[in-house]
Formats: structure tokens, C-alpha cells, sequence
């Protein structure tokens, strides 16, 4: 979480329009599930792993690390694609365990091959959107788009809420460990018992707090801001157009 | 001449409480004044800001801005807020967006201002309080400093002719509470009053003309700080020689 926040604030394209940065992601997932090809979703996870790394410089190594700690929840779920589980015995290739048979076959991973690389290709696209634009622009974007005002507050003030609160909970856990809170696996589950009401006693408090001090600068209705400034880049175009031009090129290929 | 805000004998319990939070409390500013509100804790100094801001509603005495009784409704309510600002203790309790800009941005478009009337106000209030290159910053990644000044920046940008600050200065470093303390000497000299309640003795004596002390929900005295400081039962009263 921090540190994808990080690289969001901190990238050599943070300051282009979110609708830019949203439309090549849009392109890309857009195409990536509607051409449905292996070839595509690994072109997308290239063009993304590129973009993310040559043009907002992110490193490329926190851009792998976003997509391996996704990864694992892709391929449990490709489990069940690429393997058929049966009583019954079934045609090779597959394994007998006891009762269990285990056992595949080269549709099933045709199929998983081509959901795997559809799933990379649009996790590497939202990566590339979440590690180059801080949520803040997200919202911006979404507010932009005529999103009603009240799900725009409810989500700046969660946005905000998570880093007040997770200050709150460093703050608490440290006071717990030094009277000795985690010492023993049950004294842990305890502590961390009470942390967690804790916690929702100074969220319930803050929120109350939260709200007088906004009253006391003329709260009315919706919170309205500023709009935030952004710069648009004509080159956003191109890599757009190229983008598509290569995925559908691909795609029409085969 | 009129006084800027006057708090008129009010009195306040807080729902569910058997003490009384305020027991006829009173206070006058003027325009330009520098004071400070001493008193222990639970004296009652955040609750009578509260009120001078038309956040609490007294049950008795009244809350009055440039001579006009507070009227407690919507468009009542902002007009005082307009003209009395209210900086908190925590800035996170303030700052409730991600960024620096909205954030000071808020109370302005409040006040039904034009947006680029706005950005000015946000900028020369930024400029202030010494933020101005911190406006595109996410709020999580500022210091404790920091995120002080822009919320007192936030307060600012609505230009109030009243500042209430509540313990601002407690858990700075010197440099940091000197700065926030230049920050209001700025405003004084632009004929702002500063209200600092506080229970740093030795700033409270250096910086106010005025000092207010507090005790048990009144006002109990207020004059230069030389009289206060120099007066043997208010200083017991206050803890100027613990």
C-alpha cells in the first residue's frame, strides 16, 4: 500500500491528466478481454511493464513485485480451470490419488493459458494506472466523470481515513508491545483483540471531531474543492493509437 | 468602539455530563489583540472557542460578532464562521482531504466564492503560513509541522477577522512553535486577534498583550500579561510556579 502510494506521488508522469493515464489503461483492458488471445494479454503485460518503466519511471522491480503479489490469487483460481477433479477414472494425462483422480487436458489448458495471460495482461494495465496516479486523481477523475458527489466524499474521506488511522494503530500496537502485549501467541490474539475496538472507538471519535471542524469552516452539503490541475501531454495520443493499432494488429493475426 | 467578538456570560453542560462545562463565562476581544487563554485542564478553554465559533450552542448568555448576536442558523452560522476561525488541536481532526491544495481549498468554496478567487486566497494563504510548496504534497506525507500550518492555512484562506487557536503549540519544537507564532504576529499586524489557548506559560507571557485565565468554566480574570504573571493568586491559580 505505501509503497505503490509512493511511486504514485513520486512518478515522472504524476502530474498528467488521470484521464490520460485512465484511457491507455481502458484501451488496453478493453482490448486485452475483448480479443482474448494469449499473444494480446502478453503484448498488453509488455506495452504496460514499458509504459510504468520507461515513461513514469517507476522501477521495474516494484512494478514485478505489484504484479507477483497478484499473482498467487490468479493461479489459485487457474487451478480449477486447468484441472478436473473426478471419482471416476479419467483419460491421461492424469494421476490417481486414492479415490481421486486428477487429471487435465489440452482444452482445459488452452483455456487456462488464455485466462492467465487475459488476467496479466489487465492486472499489468491497472497496475500501470494505480503506480503512476495517486488515488487522489482517481477521484478527481471519477468526479470529473459526473460520479454523485456523495460516493466522491465517502471515498476522499476513506483515502484519508486509512493513513489517520494507520498512524493510530502504529501508535496503539507500540503502546501494547511494550507492556509486553505480544508476548505468547494467545496474549497476542488478546491484544490484538482490543486494538481492533479500540481502533473503532478513535475512528468513531475522530469522525465526530472531523465534523465540527469542518462545520467550523462552513460545511454545507458536499465538500467542495478545488479542482486539481493536471498536464496533458499530446504524446498520450500517440502511445494510445499505437497501443490499440498493436494489440488489434496481434489480435487479427492469428 | 465595538469589540470584534464578545462572549457574554455563557453557560454550557455537555449532554450526559453533571458538571457544567462553561458557569457564565465572559470574554472580550478587540481587533488586533494578541491573547492567550491559560487555565488547567477542563477549565473550559476548548469549549468556549467551540462556542465563539457557533459550534456549541450556549444554554444561557450570548455569542456576539462586531456587535451583532450570533443567530444559529444556517446562513447565521456561516456568517460568523466567515468572520471566526477555528484551528484545532490535532490537524489530522482537520485535514480531511488527501491533498494540501483542497484541503485549504475547502473553506473558501465554502463561502461561495468565484474559483479564481480561490486559488488566490489559497496561495497567499499558503504563502502565509509557509506551505506554499508543500500544495502538492499528499497530506500523509507531511510532518506533524506541516500539516499544522496548513491547516491553519485552511483556517486562514477564509480571511476570519478572529483566530481561535486550541493548543496549537503543544508537542512543537521551539523552532517550530516560534514559526507558528511569527505566523500570528503576521496577522496581528494585518489587524487580526489571535486567541491562543495554551499551556506553555512562558510563551503565553512572552507573546500576548492580553492573557485570559480560566478557571472552572469562567473567565476569570484577563489583563496585560505583566499583571497576570506578576499577581502571586493567579499564578497559583494558573501553575506559573509548578
Amino acid at each position: 500500500m505505501h509503497i505503490i502510494d509512493r511511486y504514485a506521488y513520486t512518478n515522472a508522469i504524476r502530474e498528467l491528466d488521470p484521464a490520460q493515464k485512465g484511457g491507455l489503461a481502458l484501451i488496453a483492458i478493453i482490448l486485452c478481454l475483448a480479443l482474448d488471445q494469449p499473444a494480446v494479454g502478453v503484448l498488453t503485460l509488455g506495452w504496460m511493464f514499458a509504459l510504468a518503466v520507461l515513461w513514469a519511471r517507476v522501477p521495474a522491480l516494484v512494478f514485478g513485485r505489484a504484479l507477483l503479489a497478484e499473482a498467487p490469487f490468479l493461479l489459485l483460481s487457474l487451478l480449477g480451470v486447468a484441472l478436473s477433479v473426478s471419482l471416476a477414472p479419467l483419460a491421461a494425462p492424469a494421476v490417481q490419488l486414492g479415490p481421486l483422480w486428477l487429471g487435465s487436458s489440452a482444452e482445459s489448458l488452452a483455456m487456462a493459458t488464455r485466462l492467465f495471460t487475459r488476467a496479466l495482461g489487465c492486472a499489468a494495465a491497472l497496475n500501470f494506472l494505480i503506480l503512476t496516479t495517486p488515488l487522489l486523481d482517481l477521484i478527481e477523475l471519477l468526479r470529473r466523470l459526473r460520479v454523485p458527489e456523495t460516493l466522491i466524499d465517502l471515498m476522499s474521506l476513506t483515502y484519508r481515513a486509512i493513513f489517520v488511522l494507520l498512524e493510530s494503530l502504529q501508535r496503539m500496537t507500540t503502546a501494547q508491545a511494550t507492556r509486553l502485549g505480544y508476548s505468547g501467541p494467545w496474549r497476542a490474539m488478546r491484544s490484538a483483540g482490543l486494538l481492533g475496538s479500540q481502533l473503532f472507538l478513535d475512528a468513531y471519535r475522530r469522525s465526530q471531531r472531523l465534523q465540527m471542524s469542518l462545520e467550523s469552516r462552513g460545511l454545507s452539503g458536499p465538500l467542495r474543492v478545488l479542482p486539481l490541475d493536471y498536464r496533458r501531454d499530446r504524446r498520450a495520443r500517440w502511445i494510445g493509437a499505437a497501443l490499440a493499432a498493436s494489440l488489434l494488429l496481434v489480435g487479427a493475426w492469428r | 468602539m465595538t469589540a470584534l467578538l464578545e462572549l457574554e456570560q455563557l453557560h454550557y453542560r455537555f449532554p450526559g455530563s453533571a458538571e457544567a462545562a462553561l458557569r457564565g463565562a465572559s470574554l472580550c476581544l478587540e481587533a488586533g489583540q494578541r491573547v492567550a487563554l491559560v487555565g488547567r485542564n477542563g477549565a473550559g478553554k476548548s469549549t468556549l472557542m467551540l462556542h465563539a465559533n457557533g459550534l456549541l450552542r450556549p444554554s444561557a448568555g450570548q455569542v456576539r460578532v462586531a456587535g451583532e448576536p450570533l443567530v444559529y442558523t444556517r446562513r447565521g452560522l456561516l456568517a460568523v464562521r466567515r468572520q471566526v476561525g477555528l484551528v484545532f488541536q490535532n490537524p489530522d481532526d482537520q485535514l480531511f482531504s488527501a491533498s494540501v491544495v483542497q484541503d485549504i481549498s475547502f473553506g473558501p468554496m465554502n463561502l461561495g466564492l468565484d474559483i479564481a478567487e480561490v486559488r488566490r486566497r489559497v496561495v497567499e494563504a499558503a504563502a502565509l503560513c509557509e506551505v506554499r510548496d508543500l500544495l502538492d504534497r499528499p497530506t500523509h506525507a507531511l510532518s506533524g509541522g506541516q500539516k499544522l500550518r496548513v491547516a491553519l492555512a485552511g483556517v486562514l484562506a477564509m480571511t476570519p477577522r478572529v483566530i481561535l487557536a486550541d493548543e496549537v503549540t503543544a508537542g512543537l519544537d521551539p523552532w517550530m512553535r516560534r514559526q507558528v507564532l511569527v505566523i500570528f504576529d503576521r496577522l496581528v499586524a494585518q489587524g487580526v486577534t489571535v486567541l491562543l489557548a495554551t499551556h506553555d506559560l512562558s510563551a503565553a507571557r512572552r507573546w500576548a498583550d492580553q492573557v485570559a485565565v480560566m478557571e472552572a468554566g469562567q473567565v476569570v480574570a484577563v489583563a496585560p500579561s505583566d499583571a497576570i504573571f506578576g499577581d502571586a493568586a493567579l499564578r497559583r491559580l494558573i501553575g506559573a510556579d509548578e
